[in-house]
This record gives structure tokens, sequence and C-alpha cells, in this order.
């Protein structure tokens, strides 16, 4: 495997690198999903496309919000904001340990220098009704990928298996510049000029946890958590998988603000969780129909002219 | 029995299924059990083999089979036929029922044979040697069941296949002798080929025969033996301690992470690492759990028990770089510590008192209320539980009360929340910091005691009350919602609460009646309970933990059932019991008055609706064994009684065996059942009295 030609020591050479990769594996390239989600997973292009028959093939880049990880920009590692690359591959390839590890090595990571481990580690997503079973990948201890092989997402089960990679950018990019706190990351390096991350996101992490933790209105969350699971129901009902699921994302991301701002107790927690977990099963079951509804046009062959 | 079968008619088997990385807590058990199976059914299958060994690794589960016999030995099987003189005709030819029965054997009547069991009794028959099956072809259908067998808690899929296994497989060998068995196994097409290390070793392995598997996977980097791999981790951490360190530093070397850390590597490098002075400051519990639970490292401590800022990790490789190898794993520790360091400076500006409020925030159980509830509940439950030991001390009192108050508050501190594990731990120190006084500050810490099965107890009567109390309000709390635990289903890890509570009692010496403490426990319950019977299940299910318990002890089944049956609810008093009466039936009067209760338990037994009075009437008495055994009884009533306060039972037994004599006299010379009504019932009463100074330590009548 040839090195890359992008500066990997930089954030934006890391991430050139690993989209120009993961094209070369046929990985449709698309860009990240824009709302406000949790995870890379939450991505239509994962959610939706691991379920049914069809093969596919994706990668991207998706910004990730979990409000209570906010810590006023004053902790070095933990932030309310922040990137993975995601690696969907459906079904999952044999040798998808092999293409990852490989992607690691494009990165300049030498697996005779530094210890790197599959390390046991079940991923289940309560909200999304889907759970799987694989791995955190270590990197001399350091975890910098969730490995999973999807078993069931938005309660159906997955036939074929979708294989899930997703890497932890700001940890992956720490460990590469030997970086012990997220600010000093190299965003990118223009001749002399360096932008950090702390340049890019150090005044968003102050006011966002600011937001988060004590000015999100938690009155008009509610309501909005209310409007959006009427949104999604009625959608369901109008065979609109689509807009249903974004307004599920919504509902999602509503809760996690709500969740910040302690106004959810333990026992309705539960009680969310299930709310949502009922319309993300309702729209899998939508999509699977709607795609079913088309033939699934991905399993037919495709000429090119 | 291998000294009859000549070289050619064994050789060694090998399986090996080579997958993605194994569940390492599950490994040796996924291990033994593969091995186990496939020798019970070699077993079954009549197939001798000497011995097998089974080899695991992050990536692969082999067995090697040595000695396996190359065939099934043949088997004879006679068949009887028709009667000698109704299989041939007076012409000597074969008769139609003989004829058919040579047809079901498949031979002409020619091949039939005469069975004769006497000159008056023969039959036509045939003897059929079935010819043993060839071992090749037995071994693919054995180890399909084998893994089917296999206890994989969570199965799963891969790809497109159908196939359902712990990990995706890769390859899987069969290799008998020095032939590969070829069939398809889940899948997978069966060769002679694996992989060795995943990054030392990029092709394909060939193996050529079983016995030389372990020694090519070596040569690939792969120490394929599990046992071999933890010892040399254990001798690599030691030696790095040593050659690192000196002799004033110790490894902590937990076993179960020692198995966990040896399934999570094919090439074990132990190689150490350092960490701030400053982070020895958080609590060491803290720093343990970092290292142990969250990064698999082991730490070390100097001799007094005080640990040193280093820790030892297990790679898969040799590094190129181990100064790089070593600075990434200390960076990751750095950033726990940090974490850990910054919770727990943190939590400290907010004592625990004050956050007890916060408790109404953390559900306990959806039907049971908030962890503040349950606060409450624990200091009415603490408070009563030291009322009715009679502990008296207003200080002791106000500690009891204080710890039960505080015991939950470090739920909600930031470093439990990161470290779920410290619970308890960090509510000791943090209580340090808000100078609480020190028992208050233990029992926070110590009334999760006992946490596993053989786990020390709490050191304090303050720490044991609490952990009583907590113990018992949840067991009543869930049972009262008719959550009992089935089979092996107990999320609620009721079983050890409960278990945990009779071993405290039991080994602090603490005499509680737990029928009362039970009931005191339900009432305290707002709302009421669904489960209005919930105090007398969990009587029963605590005592029946107790038996069990007991029994593991060294206790027979039948010293204790003789305790229990007397239907007693204070599990110190029945231990007590019990030992008394495990070493009273070690002595020679045990068995003879054993039987005498039996007797004396069947007769009454038809009386226990008539009344017979109170008192034995001395004038009544025709027998001297009469007059004896009444005296007797007089003699050591007073004494027994009078133990029984003291709840002496090893000298109540004493008591009770001297009337061995006297109650072995009656019998023999004694009618009980004599026409005269009045001497008749006296006698009954008499032996009355004798069963119920028996009862008063158990009915004896039970021992076998």
């Amino acid at each position: 495997m040839k090195p890359s030609k992008y500066d990997v020591k930089t954030l934006q050479g890391m991430i050139a690198t690993l989209q120009a990769y993961w094209s070369q594996q046929g990985c449709v390239i698309v860009q990240p999903l824009d709302m406000e989600v949790g995870a890379g997973t939450f991505h239509p292009a994962t959610f939706l496309r691991a379920i049914g028959p069809e093969p596919w093939r994706t990668a991207y880049v998706q910004p990730c919000r979990r409000p209570t990880d906010g810590r006023y920009g004053e902790n070095p590692n933990r932030v309310q904001h922040y990137y993975q690359f995601q690696v969907m591959l459906k079904p999952s390839p044999d040798h998808i340990q092999e293409l990852y590890l490989q992607s690691l090595i494009t990165l300049g990571i030498d697996p005779l220098t530094d210890d790197l481990r599959f390390v046991e580690d079940n991923w289940e997503a309560p909200t999304l009704g889907s759970w799987g079973l694989g791995w955190e990948v270590w990197q001399n201890g350091l975890e910098i990928t969730q490995f999973t092989y999807f078993q069931q997402v938005g309660g159906l089960e997955c036939r074929p298996v979708t294989g899930e990679i997703t890497y932890g950018l700001e940890r992956l990019a720490m460990s590469l510049q030997g970086v012990d706190h997220i600010y000093d990351l190299v965003w990118s390096k223009t001749g002399n000029t360096i932008i950090t991350y702390g340049d890019v996101f150090h005044q968003n992490e102050v006011e966002m946890s600011k937001y988060n933790f004590e000015q999100a209105n938690v009155n008009k969350l509610f309501d909005h958590f209310h409007t959006y699971e009427k949104e999604s129901m009625r959608l369901i009902e109008l065979n609109l998988p689509l807009p249903a699921y974004e307004m599920v994302l919504k509902t999602s991301h509503t809760f996690n603000l709500l969740d910040a701002r302690h106004a959810i107790s333990v026992t309705e927690r539960q009680h969310y969780i299930l709310k949502i977990r009922r319309l993300a099963k309702a729209v899998a079951e939508s999509y699977f129909k709607a795609r079913e509804a088309l033939h699934f046009p991905l399993l037919q062959e495709k000429t090119h002219v | 029995m291998s000294n009859l079968i000549s070289n050619a008619h064994y050789h060694d088997f090998l399986v090996e299924i080579h997958t993605e990385e194994l569940p390492p807590k599950a490994l040796s058990l996924l291990a033994n059990r593969f091995s186990q199976s496939i020798q019970e059914q070699l077993s079954k299958a009549n197939l001798h083999f000497s011995t097998a060994h089974a080899f695991s690794t992050p990536r692969r589960l082999a067995v090697w089979v040595k000695k396996l016999a190359a065939t099934q030995p043949d088997t004879v099987i006679e068949r009887k036929g028709p009667a000698l003189d109704a299989a041939f005709d007076a012409n000597q030819q074969p008769t139609p029922a003989c004829l058919g029965f040579a047809r079901s054997c498949g031979v002409e009547p020619s091949a039939l044979m005469i069975i004769e069991q006497s000159p008056m009794h023969k039959w036509v028959g045939y003897r059929q040697t079935m010819k043993g099956k060839l071992t090749p072809e037995l071994l693919p259908p054995i180890v399909q069941q084998a893994l089917v067998a296999l206890p994989i808690p969570k199965r799963m899929r891969w790809g497109n296949y159908s196939t359902e296994f712990v990990r995706p497989i890769h390859a899987i060998i069969l290799l008998y002798g020095k032939n590969t068995i070829t069939t398809e196994l889940l899948h997978c097409q069966t060769g002679n080929k694996t992989q060795g290390h995943r990054f030392y070793s990029k092709k394909w392995i060939t193996i050529k025969s079983p016995a030389t598997y372990a020694k090519t996977l070596a040569k690939h980097y792969v120490i394929a033996d599990a046992t071999e791999r933890r010892e040399m981790i254990y001798q690599q951490i030691l030696h790095w301690v040593n050659t690192e360190l000196g002799e004033h530093a110790r490894a902590l070397i937990n076993n179960a992470l020692l198995d966990e850390v040896t399934a999570l590597v094919e090439w074990p490098v132990a190689i150490g690492g350092k960490f701030d002075d400053a982070f020895l400051a958080i609590p060491q519990e803290a720093l343990i759990s970092v290292m142990q639970e969250h990064q698999r490292y082991f730490p070390v401590e100097d001799q007094t028990g005080k640990l040193l800022p280093y820790f030892i990790t297990i790679s898969n490789i040799n590094s190129k770089n181990p100064s790089q190898l070593i600075a990434g794993n200390e960076r990751v520790l750095r950033a726990r510590l940090s974490d850990a360091a910054f919770f727990f400076q943190t939590d400290k500006t907010r004592p625990l008192v004050q956050r007890v409020e916060n408790l109404k925030h953390i559900i306990f159980q959806a039907k049971l209320g908030s962890l503040y509830d349950k606060t409450q509940r624990l200091i009415q439950l603490a408070t009563f539980l030291a009322s009715i030991l009679n502990i008296n001390d207003k200080n002791e009192l106000q500690a009891i009360a204080r710890a039960a108050l505080l015991a939950k508050a470090d739920l909600t501190t930031g470093l439990v929340g990161e470290f779920p594990e410290l619970q308890g731990i960090a509510g000791y120190y943090y209580a340090l910091h808000d100078r609480e006084t020190d028992r208050v500050a233990d029992a926070l810490k110590e009334h999760y005691l006992p946490r596993f099965a053989g786990d020390q107890l709490p050191s304090s009567r303050i720490s044991c009350l609490l952990a009583i109390a907590d113990r018992i309000d949840t067991l009543i709390g869930v049972f009262g919602i008719h959550q009992l635990p089935t089979g092996d289903k107990d999320p609620f890890g009721l079983r050890r609460a409960a278990l945990g509570v009779v071993r405290i009692l039991i080994e602090k010496k603490i005499n509680l009646n737990l029928k009362d403490v039970l009931i005191f426990a339900t009432e305290h319950y707002h709302p009421a309970l669904e489960n209005k019977i919930a105090a007398a299940q969990v009587l029963e299910f605590m005592l029946e933990r107790l038996k069990h318990w007991q029994q593991e002890q060294g206790f027979t089944a039948d010293t204790i059932a003789a305790v229990m049956s007397l239907g007693l609810s204070c599990p110190f008093d029945i231990s007590q019991r019990i030992h008394a009466v495990q070493h009273f039936k070690q002595t020679p009067e045990a068995s003879s008055l054993s039987l005498a209760n039996k007797r004396v338990s069947h007769i009454l037994a038809k009386y226990e609706a008539q009344s017979l009075g109170n008192t034995v009437d001395p004038e009544l008495f025709e027998q001297e064994a009469e007059k004896e055994l009444a005296n007797a009884l007089t003699m050591h009533q007073q004494r027994i009684l009078s133990l029984a306060a003291s709840a002496n039972y090893p000298a109540i037994l004493n008591q009770l065996a001297q009337l061995r004599d006297p109650i072995d006299h009656f019998f023999d010379q004694v009618l009980v059942m004599t026409e005269d009504k009045a001497k008749q019932y006296n006698r009954l009463l008499l032996l009355k009295h004798v069963r119920e100074l028996f009862l008063e330590v158990a009915d004896i009548a039970l021992l076998q």
C-alpha cells in the first residue's frame, strides 16, 4: 500500500486520505448529513441503506453532536461536537478487517510499531432499535475505531449483514500527531501557517456548552419534541419514510438537549427512548416497503454506456 | 488398549476454527467446551483415542486428539430366526418362514447358521459383522455438532452467509494424520491451511500434521497454547518489574485480568510505562480500576501495598519502536486519569449531604421509586435494626442514621458517573473530605460488601447493619412487585443479596430474627407493595440460600433439615443449632436417640388432636423404667431450659444424650398402648415431654 499523497499529520489531510482510500474500495463518498445527529450511523446513507437486500458501500465524514459531552472547551479530550469518519460495506466482505487495517497503513500507521488490537465491544443503539457485534480497535491502548457487524437495524434483521467502521477522527489524529490536547491538533498546514482544532472550534465548544447546559429553552424543546414526533407519525402514515426519518432525527437531538438540561428524569428517560425507537422501527419498515415497491433498484445489474 | 492397535490403525486428529477476534472473557470456556464435546462424541461413537488437547488464541479454537483409532471397531450382531423345526420342511427344504428370514438378512438360506440353546431348543440364525465406519467419515459431523453446541451467548451472521457463529470464520482445518478431510462446515471448505500472527505472518500456512500444529504456529508468531501464553505473560510481568523497578515493587496480577489479556494476544510482549506522581492523589481504587478495567493494564505497588506510578501492558507485537508504543499507552492513561482527577476535584466542592436531594432524580426501580425514597427507607430500617439489636449508644445510633442517609449519595458524583465500579469507594473518600466520622465513611464503602461469593464482609457493626438494611430493602421491594428470580435469571442479584445478609448475620454472630425485619421493611414501602406475601416469600428465599450455603460448608442435608424443620427465622441461631447437631450426630448416643424420636413422633402423631393433659402423674407408673425416665426428665429439664435460654445447644444435646438409657429402657420394658386409658395417656404425656425437650434444639428424628 502506497503512503498517502496528503499530509496525514493534519486533520484535513487525514480525511482526504481516508476518502481517497475508501473511494478506491468502491465506496460512494457522500457528504455529511445536514442535520444534528449523535453518530455517523444516523446518516440515512448508513441507517436506511443497511435495511433490505440491496448492496451498498459508502464513506463520509459526519459531524456528531452529543450535548452532554460538552466541557466548555476546558477538557483535553471531551467535546460536544466532533467528527466521525464512517464507512459502511454491505454485504460485509470477507476481508473487511484487512481492508480496514490497510486504511490505517495508508495513514502511516505501522502495525509492527504500534500495537493494534480488536477488543470485543458490542454495539447497541436503543433509540434506533439496532444492535450488532464487533470490536473497538485499539492503537496502543487508545480506542480509535468502532467496528460492527450489524445484526438488526430498526428492529429488522440484517440480510445481508452490513459491516460498519467508524473512525473517531479527533482521537486518531491526536494519536497520529502525538498530541495530548484536542485543541492543539493541527487542522491544516500551509507553508508556515498552521490552523489548529482550537482555532476552528474552541469558541464553538464554549458557547455551545453554555447553550446546551444553561440556555436551551426546555419548554420549547418539549414542544418541539412532541411536534416532531407527531409529524413523523403523520409522514409514516403517508408512506414518506425519508421525511419521517428526518423527524426521527430531530426528536433524537431534541431529546439529547433535554437530557443535557437535566430536564428528563430517569423514569421518563426510558419512556422517551422508547418513543424514538418506535418511530425508528416504523420508518425502517416503511422504508423497506418503499424500496420493495421500487423492486430494490440496486439489486438490478447496472449497465454503463 | 493402545498396545493392541498397530501403528497403522491410529493417527492424530486436528481441528482448527480460524476466526476473527473472539470475545476474550468467553475464550477459555469456548475452547474447553469444544474439546470436551469432541471427546464425548468420539467416545460415544466408540472411537478410541489417548488424550485431547485444546488450543485457543484470539483468532482460533483448536483441538488436537492424540492416537485416534482409524475406524470404529467391528460389531457382531446375532439375529435369531424361526425355530429349527419350523425352518425346514420334511424334505429339508427351507420353509417360507425361513426364506423370509434369510431375505430380511440379505442372504441365501444356506448362509444361515443354527443357534443351539439346548438340544431341545434350536433356531436358525444369522451372524452379521457390522464393519466399523472409517474415522474420517465420522469426524465432520462430530465437529459440526461440537460447534453447534458451543455456549455462545450471542451468535452473529456476517456478509451474505446464513451461518451463525461467535465471530466470522475464515478457515477450518480438519487433519487426520497427514491427510486433510475435505468437506464443507459452516459454509467453509475444510483444508489444512491457517494464518499466523495478524501482522507478522502474511501468507497462509500449511499444517503438515496435528503434532506439528503448535510448533508451526510458533514459527509464525502465534503461541497457540493458552496456558503457555498465560505463563509467558506472568513471567514477563515479573521480569519487567524486577529489572525496571527492583525487588521493592510488585505487580498486582489479578487472575481474571491475566486470563482476559491471555485471550487478547497471540504473541505477548510485556512492556511497562509510567504516569505522573501527581495522579497518586486520586483514590487508589480509582487508579486501579482505570488501569485494570478500562485499559487492561497491570498496576504496580510497593511493599506496603501503596501504588507506584507505573503500569504494565501486554502488547501483541515486539514493537520496532517500543518507546512510541509506550508513549501512546501513557497518553491514553493520562487522559483517563486527568478525567478521574477532574471529577475527584469538582465532586468535592459539593458535600455528600447536599447531594442526597439529587437522588430524587435517580430511579431505583420504575415501580419502586427513586434512590431518595430508598434512602428514606434505609434510615428507618437501619434504625429499626439498631433498636431490636439493643444498640443504645447515642453516638452509634447517630452514625447509623447518618450512614444510611449518605449511603447512596455518591451515585450523583461525576466520579461514579464515569467509573460506576467506584460506588461506595467514592463515597468513602468524599465523606472523609466532608469531615464525616471515620465510621460513617467506612460504612459508605463497606455496605456494598460482600460483592461476590467468598468476598470479605463489612468490618464494623454500623457497616453490617447498613449492608443488611440495603439488601433487605431491595429483596422486599423486588419481591413486592413480583420480580422473583427464575432459573438463571436474577437481574437484581437477589440471590447474592440474600446470601450476603445470611453470611453477615452468621459470621458476625448477629442474632436477628428476619421475620420482624422483613415485615417492618414491607410496611415502610409507600405506596404499599402489590405482592402481599412478599415478606414470607423473602424469608423462604433467604432460608433456602442459607440451606445451600450450609451444605457448601460441609453440613449434611439431614442435619440442616433437622434444624430447619422447626420453622426458625434467625440465621445465626439456625447456624448454631446446625453446628451442634452435626457434632451430636457423631456421638455414640445419636442413632439410638434419633430412632427413639422417630418412634415417639410416630406414636404422638396419632394423638395430635387429643389432649393428653399437662402433668405426668407418678401414681400411674407401673414399671421401673417409667419412673426412671420421669426422674431423668425432671433432672435434666430444668438444666436444659436454662441452657436453652442462652442458646447453648451443644450443652443441651449433652444433657439429652444422657437420656439415652432411660429412653431405651422405657421402650424395652413399657407397653405404651396399654388397655388402661389413664395409664396409656400418662405414658404418652411422658413421651411428649421427652420429645418437646429434644425439639428445643432440632428434630433429631430427621437424622439419617
